[in-house]
């Protein structure tokens, strides 16, 4: 994608294209299942009959990183465990999301300690933090619908950039991408 | 010898199976329709914080006794006040409560000591997700009125 990325100005086409684009990207997000503590064990009921992640096309957890959209950072990441996080990440292909779930992947959780990581923003850069300890399965399933809403809003052609500020809910168009 | 021929010609292992696979057909769809259909927590059930107040007058009901703050292992809580002239009631001006670390134990909201009405209670809103971890950090307003949920809608 990196030929047609950000080089064009909004025409009809261009817009258009980005909104195909962006559905097809946030309705089959394949997730990475990175299952580090109890909180895997939610995501596998999201996955399961009952929840059904597979009603917005997310069921194929892949056991590689070079089929997946989408890590699902689930549980406590030890400074031990960080820099396979990173490779696992590196070795996602793009368009890629992350979505932390739990609180102990969002800042550590009740383990200030030397041995956790205090988030795990402090290695790949997250889109959407899922809070709960564990999140019961529908907690992640809107840290998805949210995260699906933010890539219908990203553009791919489109030279102009929006992005959410730090906080913010509401998207900022960059004027020119350069 | 025999009967084992004969078994695997009519293939009735396959059809044991398939018998199997036939009768949970009919039944109706487990799948709970999540963004539709929201399921009943349980009465124990402990989602985020939420500051309460009185139901009748809208009145603060907590008194700033910082036992909350004192109860958080994780000391996620933080809250201040001052006391008006003449009142008796300490106003509750700041409680910055960190979601992000908390991982619900509902401590705070158990010593919290005011009857009958409890000022801190863990609510039934488990539907947090943020684009930010500065979003996490839940300040008064938020603890009133809880995080908005966004509505999906396609």
């Amino acid at each position: 994608m990196g030929v047609i990325d950000h080089r064009f100005s909004d025409n009809i086409i261009t817009t258009n294209l980005d909104t195909v684009l962006a559905w097809a990207r946030k309705n089959s997000l394949w997730p990475m299942g990175f299952g580090l503590a109890c909180c895997a064990i939610e995501m596998i009921a999201a996955g399961g009959s009952r929840f059904d992640i597979a009603r917005f096309g997310s069921e194929v957890f892949r056991a590689s990183p070079r089929q997946a959209d989408l890590m699902i950072v689930a549980g406590t990441v030890t400074k031990k465990m960080a820099p396979v996080l990173r490779r696992l990440y590196d070795q996602m292909p793009e368009p890629k999301w992350v979505i932390s779930m739990g609180s102990c992947s969002n800042a550590g959780g009740p383990f200030p300690t030397y041995s956790v990581l205090q988030g795990v923003d402090k290695v790949v850069p997250v889109d959407v933090y899922v809070s709960g300890c564990p999140p019961r399965p529908e907690a992640l399933l809107y840290g998805l619908m949210r995260l699906q809403d933010k890539i219908a809003r990203e553009n791919t052609v489109f030279r102009k950039e929006r992005w959410i500020p730090a906080g913010g809910t509401e998207p900022i168009i960059v004027e020119d991408r350069g | 010898m025999l009967k084992d021929f004969l078994r695997s010609f009519f293939l009735v292992d396959l059809a044991k199976g398939l018998w199997v696979t036939l009768k949970y057909t009919p039944q109706p769809a487990f799948t709970f329709q999540y963004p539709s259909e929201r399921r009943p927590v349980a009465p124990r059930f402990r989602g985020v914080l939420r500051l309460q107040v009185e139901p009748d007058s809208g009145a603060q009901v907590c008194i700033v006794c910082d036992q909350c703050a004192k109860a958080c292992p994780d000391d996620l809580i933080s809250l201040g006040g001052h006391r008006e002239p003449g009142m008796k009631l300490k106003a509750l001006d700041y409680f910055d409560f960190n979601l992000s670390r908390c991982s619900f134990c509902g401590l705070c909201s158990e010593v919290c000591p005011t009857k009958p009405v409890k000022a801190l209670i863990m609510s039934e809103d488990y539907e947090l997700g943020t684009y930010s971890r500065d979003a996490q950090i839940l300040r008064i307003d938020d603890m009133y009125d809880g995080l908005p949920i966004t509505q999906y809608t396609k």
